[in-house]
């Protein structure tokens, strides 16, 4: 099942799209003036490479046969000007083009890559990460090129094209004529050609979109598959993908192989009439020789950009996918956003925008004494039908340290990932400091209550770079921060220290030191809530212990939620709420629960008799 | 033509006969091409799937220690762009260098059969290019391999950032995220750029010489012809001709360009497939009895400090070892090492009375089942995840396999059941669920050996207890790597590791006594809940 918003890899590819081509130049609109001056050089270029034949035709008629040695020398002195004037254009042209097509490229990048930043974690679990990349490398290359190889150089072409059919009509317009007598038949096989390829284009681009997902996910499971000697059924199913794209590629060479052949043969044939024709005119002294010779040539140029024509068609369509999926990508709007400034300040009070300073970050001074945290009434499900919260509510006052306990797989976890809006509540509402977390701006909720992830990240930068998020951070701050968190032995005994680089996500340091630098980046962030989910799960008890010692004090004032399985870890908490079946179904302290000999006596007791056996 | 035209001069009756030919000689050349283009691009695209599974096949042959030196994103750009620009290679590259060589060929003997002076003249300027083609293609080399490392910088950062954007979103990493990903694009940018600065002055280049070479057969060709040294149709043969090469000259900026482009990927693609080791199938476990054992173990990860020093230790068949220790401790090597995924020396690590250094892959990792600390699925059903594909793993074992692990009775309340899809693409799963499944994957294999990473950290107490119970029921050997003593409670003997050295060992009861850190850390538990229950 998908829901409306995951991305697709089976847009169908047109090659022209009036509606994307307008996106795309809105697009590229920071380098019109660039595209703009490799537009003016076209007509320049047209002329410069249209004067060459006819030069020819010129030495050839009015030099060679009259044997004019001058003559001769200076239609040679112009036909090196034109090559000369030519080279320039040129370089300047693709200098111009190529940098035009990087810079939207850049762009287009730079604009997903923070589009998808701000999109929220439902769309990412139904998007693979090999797909997303995608979009970001290879769709944003394919609609680069449909400004250089394609748009573009249609635009070229059309100009070229004109000019010489105009060349030709003013030179012989009988002559011309018996060449594009042929233009019929060419124009019929390059739509017959268009409409079958599309379809194998299209199958191209879902085969590798296929074949790229699996890739990315062995290489993710590599160990998986390793361990259990599977390589050679993996390899299998990659050969079979693999063969599957290698066909539709095949398929959708045939037919831009067959337009090209077929231009080129029919290019021969209009030779062949223009040859025959043209010597009976030159018999009948209606034809000079030159202007045959130049005629061959401007016959040779008509063909050319037609011949490439299939070429040019697969580049344009490429794109148009690729530009189809990035602008639905950049379309499809996040809807977990912070309410617009209107609503919010109507709603509240609280000033909107970034917290300037870390006392602007203190939690925020109301009147009404109101809970840190509150769920109010909450409902929520992953996957409809599929409830993991049914009508959950619970509060937590400021200050106030609580634990959540419940057997794997209750919701725990889910609880705080709503409480920073990774998610929207399905039904109800959830309130930090009295206000509806729909009602906050994002960043600032997501600085107010900062979590510290069971399924610990880092990035590969150093270690200093993990700590200090968001620009804050000093040195004092992140040596306190590793203390607290028990890291700051195992950080001084890292070759480089602090600025020792951790790896692609964090992978050069142990499951457990991984965790211990996530909960110190926590208290570097320096949040008035803090939300531990299972911080500490890989963590020895003596580190625990030691952290656990060191983040008392740092928890002193601030507001805590512990979501925790191992009960042992959750005992000093104020207060313990216990999940069942998506509610809650005990609530106390440690001792008032035991009293009650109900669901967290019943862990409890489990936990204790393993102990005491 | 040539002839066509000076009979044209003569007086031409044979026009008709010339034109026939030309149409014939067009109608080959058309068939010759298309059915060498098939020919050389299907094979050109047999070679880009052929390298595609080679690449994966090296991949899946590859340690830990080269995914850590090896971010997927640069290994996905290798499979997919580097690949596809040796098609580019052998296809068009290849093609279009071939297509050069024989017009060249081919024109220049046509030309010399007409006037081999006037050849000379029109071939001048060849040295010229070919020393100029020399010249940029070193200098394109180096530019193209710049900008596709900076191409794979930056897909290793998009790749880091999606897959991480929980704590992204978490602590408003996004302003960050996208600074460091602008810098690394703009430093694309720039190399893309620099690429095609080259390219732009050297693709004209090639029009610009062809068109020289159709200056000099104007003017000496021309004089010539003045000089009734050739006839005017001769003239005209050669320009043809020379038109005829123009396409290809102009054409071989760009071939050179793919084709440079296309062996900087070749190089890329062989530096892995190079490095390939050879995988081992699936083989039959050690028939001996199960143990296991570390004798005078010392092992450190490349440029690090050791990691285990002097590591003794036999696990008897039906043993229950539990191995418990600070964070760091090297505890998960251990496991690492018994399965091979990082080679131990030789000598020092023995499963079953074998070395495992010499025991086939295959046969070793049936023997031991490891079950990481970390747990991957594949977006497939719970049923392929669980089973593998394995010969001899059916349903009923993965069933029998998943009750083992405690998960039976979560994955029949899913809505698909055992076929349910879990994973990136399918249902998300909790961490403990993962665990689970990730041993019941184990299990299933019915390994005589089990190895477990600290598979219960997100698994509650009583979950925990009842996978324990069954696993000890069904009398495994077993290494259980854990941070709760109440698992190393249970276990036949306890293990202490201290900064990759052994600092304790013996019954849960004998290292309480002794009163050192697996008693501190057993009293630290102890003190705790006396403290929660008073």
């Amino acid at each position: 099942m998908r829901d409306a918003g995951a991305e697709q890899d089976d847009v169908l590819g047109r090659a022209f799209d009036r509606r994307l081509a307008g996106r795309l130049w809105t697009a590229a609109r920071r380098e019109h003036r660039l595209l703009a001056a490799a537009l003016a050089l076209f007509p320049l270029i047209a002329a410069a490479e249209l004067a060459q034949p006819y030069l020819l035709k010129v030495a050839i008629d009015s030099h060679i046969l009259t044997a004019d040695w001058v003559g001769l020398a200076v239609t040679a002195g112009l036909y090196a000007l034109t090559l000369a004037a030519l080279y320039a254009l040129r370089m300047v042209e693709a200098y111009l083009m190529a940098v035009a097509g990087q810079r939207v490229t850049h762009d287009l990048r730079g604009a997903l890559f923070g589009h998808l930043l701000r999109l929220e974690a439902a769309f990412f679990d139904r998007n693979p990460v090999g797909r997303l990349m995608t979009r970001v490398l290879n769709d944003v290359e394919a609609v680069s090129e449909a400004f250089t190889s394609g748009l573009l150089a249609i635009v070229a072409d059309v100009i070229t094209l004109s000019g010489v059919v105009a060349i030709m009509l003013w030179m012989d317009w009988r002559l011309a004529l018996v060449t594009f007598a042929i233009v019929p038949v060419l124009a019929g096989a390059a739509a017959y050609f268009r409409l079958r390829a599309r379809d194998a284009y299209r199958e191209v681009r879902r085969r590798l979109a296929v074949l790229n997902g699996f890739l990315q996910e062995s290489l993710q499971g590599m160990t998986v598959i390793q361990l259990f000697a599977r390589e050679r059924q993996e390899l299998g199913a990659f050969r079979r993908l693999n063969r599957d794209y290698r066909r539709a590629v095949f398929r959708s060479t045939v037919f831009e192989a067959s337009l090209y052949a077929s231009v080129e043969a029919l290019g021969s044939v209009a030779l062949a009439l223009l040859i025959w024709y043209g010597s009976g005119q030159i018999v009948g002294g209606a034809l000079t020789f030159g202007a045959l010779v130049a005629f061959i040539q401007y016959t040779n140029r008509f063909f050319l950009p037609i011949r490439d024509l299939g070429a040019k068609y697969t580049v344009m369509q490429a794109a148009m996918a690729s530009a189809e999926r990035i602008f639905g990508l950049l379309d499809r709007e996040p809807r977990i956003v912070s309410p617009t400034v209107g609503r919010a300040t109507a709603a509240t009070t609280i000033s909107n925008g970034p917290p300037t300073s870390l006392a602007e970050r203190a939690p925020v001074a109301t009147t009404v004494r109101q809970p840190a945290i509150e769920f109010d009434q909450v409902w929520f499900a992953y996957e409809a039908g599929a409830p993991v919260l049914t009508d959950l509510s619970f509060r937590v006052a400021r200050g106030e340290h609580l634990a959540i306990v419940g057997a794997t797989g209750e919701g725990k976890s889910t609880c705080a990932r709503l409480l920073t809006r990774a998610y929207d509540v399905t039904r109800g509402r959830i309130l930090v400091e009295g206000r509806d977390v729909r009602e906050w701006d994002l960043a600032r909720l997501r600085r107010h209550v900062g979590t510290v992830f069971q399924d610990t990240v880092l990035f590969a930068g150093s270690v200093a770079d993990n700590l200090r998020v968001d620009g804050n951070g000093d040195a004092a701050m992140t040596r306190a921060a590793l203390d607290a968190a028990h890291a700051a032995t195992f950080v001084a005994s890292l070759p480089g220290g602090l600025d020792e680089p951790l790896g692609e996500r964090g992978s050069k340091i142990s499951h457990g030191q991984r965790q211990l630098l996530a909960i110190a980046r926590a208290l570097v962030y320096n949040p008035p809530v803090l939300v531990l989910d299972e911080a500490t799960s890989s963590v020895d008890p003596e580190s625990e212990w030691m952290i656990r010692e060191g983040m008392k004090r740092l928890l002193a004032g601030r507001t805590s939620v512990t979501i925790a399985h191992r009960l042992s870890t959750i005992q000093h908490a104020d207060r313990i709420i216990v999940l069942h079946r998506g509610r809650v179904h005990e609530e106390g302290t440690h001792v008032e629960l035991l009293r009650r000999h109900g669901l967290y006596a019943r862990l409890w007791e489990l936990g204790q008799s393993a102990a005491t056996v | 033509m040539k002839q066509a035209i000076d009979a044209l001069q003569n007086g031409g009756d044979a026009m008709g006969s010339y034109v026939g030919l030309i149409l014939v000689l067009a109608a080959a050349n058309g068939a010759a091409r298309l059915a060498s283009r098939f020919a050389i691009v299907g094979a050109a695209q047999r070679v880009e799937a052929d390298l595609r599974d080679a690449l994966y096949g090296a991949y899946q042959s590859f340690a830990p220690e080269f995914y850590n030196r090896h971010s997927t994103g640069e290994l996905m750009t290798r499979a997919s762009s580097d690949v596809s620009a040796v098609r580019s290679l052998l296809g068009f590259g290849f093609v279009s260098l071939v297509g050069t060589a024989m017009a060249f060929i081919g024109a220049i003997a046509a030309m010399l059969a007409v006037d081999p002076w006037l050849t000379l003249c029109a071939m001048a300027p060849l040295p010229v290019l070919v020393t100029l083609a020399r010249r940029f293609n070193t200098e394109l080399h180096a530019r193209t391999e710049a900008m596709q490392e900076q191409l794979g910088v930056l897909s290793g950062r998009v790749q880091e950032t999606l897959a991480g954007m929980a704590v992204v979103r978490a602590y408003t990493l996004e302003s960050r995220m996208a600074a460091a990903f602008a810098a690394d694009n703009r430093a694309l940018l720039d190399r893309s750029v620099s690429l095609a600065a080259i390219q732009a002055r050297f693709t004209p280049l090639m029009s610009l010489i062809a068109g020289v070479g159709v200056l000099i057969v104007l003017w000496v060709g021309g004089l010539s012809v003045v000089q009734e040294r050739i006839t005017l149709g001769a003239l005209v043969a050669f320009n043809g001709y020379l038109a005829y090469l123009a396409w290809p000259t102009v054409a071989l900026g760009l071939t050179l360009s793919v084709v440079r482009r296309g062996l900087t990927s070749v190089a890329r693609i062989e530096e892995i497939v190079q490095a390939r080791r050879s995988t081992e199938p699936a083989g039959p476990p050690l028939a001996e009895s199960p143990s296991i054992r570390f004798s005078g173990l010392t092992f450190a990860y490349p440029g690090r400090p050791a990691v285990l020093s002097d590591i003794d230790l036999d696990v008897a068949p039906g043993e229950v070892v539990a191995v418990v220790g600070p964070t760091g401790s090297g505890k998960s090597t251990l496991g690492l090492l018994l399965s091979r995924l990082w080679p131990p020396p030789p000598g020092t690590v023995f499963v079953c009375g074998h070395d495992v250094t010499r025991v086939p892959l295959g046969t070793l990792r049936a023997t031991v089942g490891w079950v990481p600390q970390e747990a991957f699925l594949f977006s497939r059903s719970i049923d392929d995840n669980v089973s593998l594909g394995r010969d001899g793993v059916d349903g009923e074992t993965v069933r029998a396999a998943a009750a083992v692990a405690a998960i039976d009775e979560e994955i029949e309340s899913f809505f698909e059941g055992y076929r349910t899809v879990v994973g990136e693409r399918g249902l998300t799963v909790s961490g403990g669920q993962r665990q689970r499944l990730a041993l019941a994957r184990a299990l299933a294999g019915e390994p005589r050996l089990l190895v477990l990473d600290d598979v219960f950290a997100s698994v509650d107490a009583a979950t925990e207890d009842r996978v324990i119970k069954a696993l000890r029921a069904s009398g495994r050997t077993m290494l259980v790597i854990t941070h709760r003593l109440r698992v190393a409670q249970v276990a036949d003997r306890v293990l202490v590791l201290e900064g990759g050295r052994i600092v304790e060992r013996g019954t849960h009861a004998e290292l309480v006594q002794r009163g050192r850190l697996y008693a501190r850390l057993w009293r630290m538990q102890q003190l705790e809940e006396e403290i929660a229950s008073a």
